[in-house]
Formats: structure tokens, sequence, C-alpha cells
């Protein structure tokens, strides 16, 4: 596995938005994972000096403004999610696939949580539990992402040698 | 010396332990605070209305290529949609065209008779808005706002504050104009709300947006006049929506004798997921524009009318 360069994974974050603005019809909007916080943490976690909180924040203010919330919303969820990866990121060696499975699982539900709590004070009614779905299907993505891209876990130390 | 070794190890080999420069706790602490400060501006103030604007219309380009799959997939169900369908369809067309035809002659002698009534009255004639036809590109990608995003924008002289019907009546208004596209906020939404009239009766009201695709008019006493099926249309009092449009129809009342005020619930008789057409209607030149409604006996003075166009003209 090589170091990713960085007009890599710039790429991969353009591709996100780009998927983030795809017209989801009524029934696929439901399901939507948040393409570009699950791209973030796969970079969070396999590259962290390339991929940081300033990063993410940055992301997070393109989706608020792609998507026409307020601004600021995502940008603060993925910087506390940033934030929370990163001081995590030197432990994810010893972590087996389940225990990174649980822990973005945990990262995007506390996503999707912070957003819910900014938006209703911003004044929004609460949803039903079908909002909480992107976060299973951002799990899924994460592992696909893995499958394509290469895996976060394995320390390369020992498969390299 | 210590500085040369470390600039030797610089180039990392994944996975990078070790992230130089501030730390994570104070780069959160800094885009936190940046964040929040970018909230209360963008809620309070209008500064960032621009960015958005240009942020939208730059981002054209990246919308269209991710348009394409679906439009693919529309025009390939179109083009494979069986020849049966279209006779049909046309068939129905003709026909609904051949009855309107009709209504439109009889429409035509009342307009002039109206006219001159009107002006024998000594009454302002209604100015009827000219409308541009836009198309629905997508429903919006926030899911808790009730837009849609269609093709026209301040390039096709849309504004905002605009309204929007399609053929079965009042669909929303235009909330966010951007280059290339702009966002129609739905009836049904919570910040939204409608004049409207009774067909039946003439009763004066306000509708305003509820979940769950309904529109609830509020503050109106127990006793009140309205049956379920009442059509509800616009008053045109707003002097945004031309009067006379269907808005919906009511579906359920709730008449407690104890509480103050009936719950009556109407659902929207647009369909914004049936179909992609819509019609942009102009906004009035100017205040003298608005229609005065001859009988203001049971005018309804609510102190809620400025809601009516929440985002027009920032």
């Amino acid at each position: 596995m090589r170091t990713p360069s960085l007009l890599f994974v710039y790429g991969t974050l353009l591709v996100a938005l780009v998927f983030q603005l795809f017209p989801w019809s009524s029934k696929g909007v439901i399901a939507r994972p948040d393409f570009m916080l699950v791209v973030l943490l796969y970079w969070f976690f396999r590259a962290p000096h390339l991929c940081n909180i300033g990063t993410a924040w940055i992301a997070g203010a393109l989706v608020d403004l792609a998507t026409g919330s307020l601004l600021g919303q995502h940008a603060l969820a993925f910087t506390l999610i940033a934030y929370l990866a990163i001081s995590f990121q030197r432990r994810l060696v010893l972590f087996n696939a389940f225990q990174l499975l649980f822990f973005t699982f945990g990262l995007l539900t506390l996503n999707r949580l912070t957003i819910l709590i900014l938006k209703l004070f911003s004044g929004n009614e609460l949803p039903n539990l079908h909002y909480f779905w992107p976060v299973i299907t951002g799990v899924i993505l994460l592992q696909v992402m893995q499958f394509a891209l290469g895996k976060i876990t394995q320390p390369t130390s020992n498969k390299a040698d | 010396m210590l500085k040369g070794v470390h600039q030797k190890l610089e180039p990392q080999q994944t996975p990078a332990f070790f992230v130089h420069g501030a730390s994570p706790f104070s780069r959160m602490v800094l885009f936190c605070a940046l964040s929040i400060t970018l909230m209360a501006v963008d809620a309070k103030l209008n500064y960032l209305s621009q960015v958005r604007q240009a942020f939208i219309g730059g981002l054209h380009p990246i919308e269209r290529i991710a348009d394409i799959p679906s439009e693919f997939i529309r025009d390939a169900s179109r083009y494979f949609s069986v020849h049966n369908e279209l006779v049909q369809e046309n068939y129905i067309l003709k026909q609904q065209a051949f009855e309107h035809a009709i209504k439109l002659q009889r429409l035509n002698t009342l307009q002039v008779e109206n006219d001159h009534l009107r002006s024998l009255l000594g009454g302002v004639i209604p100015i009827h808005p000219k409308a541009i036809l836009g198309d629905i590109s997508h429903t919006g990608r926030d899911p808790f706002r009730n837009v849609v995003i269609i093709n026209r924008g301040s390039r096709h002289n849309i504004q905002a504050g605009q309204a929007v019907v399609d053929a079965k009546g009042v669909l929303g208004q235009v909330t966010r104009v951007y280059p290339f596209s702009s966002e129609v906020t739905l009836i049904t939404d919570k910040n939204l709300s409608i004049p409207v009239q009774v067909e039946r009766n003439q009763l004066r009201a306000i509708a305003f947006g509820q979940s769950g695709n309904t529109l609830d008019i509020p503050y109106l006493p127990t006793n009140v006049d309205i049956k379920i099926g009442d059509k509800l249309v616009t008053s045109g009092i707003d002097g945004i929506y031309p009067a006379g449009l269907a808005v919906a129809t009511v579906t359920k009342i709730d008449q407690d004798p104890k509480s103050p005020f009936a719950k009556i619930i109407s659902t929207p008789t647009a369909k914004v997921s049936h179909h992609l057409q819509l019609l942009i209607l102009e906004l009035p030149e100017s205040k003298e524009a608005q229609i005065p409604l001859p009988d203001t006996d049971n005018a309804l003075q609510k102190p809620t009318e400025q809601e009516v166009q929440p985002n027009a003209h920032p």
C-alpha cells in the first residue's frame, strides 16, 4: 500500500461531492449515505497528514452550500467527527475489522445526531427514524471503499515485509 | 543537526503516526468556533446569499454531470414507452383540449363582460400575470425542507418571491435564486403560509404548511362554515398569488366544542411528484397592480400576513 497523493485525496472528495449532488428520487434519498463524510473518514484513518480537521471543515461548508442548508451545520458536525476520528487514529492499527465497523457506526450516528440537534435549533421538525438509515449505508460504503482503495486496519509493515 | 535528521524522515510511510502542526483539540476548537460564527452570520444576516449564489452558479457544470444518469434513465424509459399508451394519451389530451376550447370560448365572452362591468363600476381590471415555463430538476437535497429545484434562474429573470403553479394548483414560491436554477419552497413547508379563500362561501383565511404534506388553517372559530371537500383557492390579497388559483381541498375537520378554534386540515391539489413541468408567475409590477377585492366584509385581518413571503426581497 503506497501513500496516496494529495491530488488523489482531493479527487475522491470531489467525486463524493458529485455523488452528494445526485438528484436522488424520494425513495433513494432516505438511504443516501453521507458520501462526503464517509470519504473523509476513510482518509482520516488512512492518511491524516493529508486530510485533517481543516479539510473536514471546508468539505462540510461545501456540502452546506451545495445542499442549501444553513451554512456551517455540516461544517460543525464534520469538524467534531474529524476530531474524534483523528484522536483515535493511532489506535486504529490495533482494531480488527469489526471494531472499526462499530467505530465508524458510532461516528456516523454522532454526525447525524449533531446535524439533527442543529436543525432542531434552527426551527425544523423532528424527523422519523428513517433519518438514521444513512448511517447503515455509510458503514457499508466504507467497507466498499476499503475493498476498492485498500484496507485501513492492516498494519502495512507486516504486509510489506 | 536535529533539524536535518527530521527533514530526512519527513516523507512518511503509511499509516502516518505523527501528525504535525497544531494539536487536534485546538484545531477542533478553532473550526467549531468558525462554523458557529458562520451559522450565526448565515441565519441572522444576509451577507452570505451572494456567496451561495456564486457557488451554486460555479457548481452548475458538476450538477449537470450528476444529473446525466437520471436524465438518461428518464429518456430511455420514455423511449420504450409503449405505442398504445401514447395513442391513448393523445386521444385523452385531444378530448381535453376540445373541452377546454369550448370552455375558453365562454371564458373570453365572460372576460370581456367582466371587464366591461368592472369598468362600469369603476373597479380596477385585474392583470393576468405572465408566466415562465420551468422543469423540476430534482427535489431538494436537504431532507428537512420541502423544496424542489427548478431549472430556471436569475439568467431567466426569475426573482425570489414569485409564485409557482402547476396544472392542478399552486405549488409554492421561489425562495432562493441561483444563476441557472432556483429553489421553490412548497406550500406544505412549515415556513410558508398562503392566503386562501373558501370557494363555496368566499371565507378568507390563511393556510400554513404542515408536516405530512398537508396544510393547516388555524385561528378559525369552532363554528366556522367549512365542510370536508371544500375547495380552497388563493384570495389574491397578498399581491403575489393571483386570485382564484386552486390551493387545497379540505380533508379533515376537528370541531371540538371545548377548543376555541377548529382544527382544519387540507391536502394540496398540486401534485409535485407527478410531473415535471411547472409555471413561474411573474411578480406584480407595483403595489397598484395588487388586485383589490370587491367584498371586504368578512376580511380576516391577521397579524401573520407578513409571513406570506418569508424570503422574498431580503
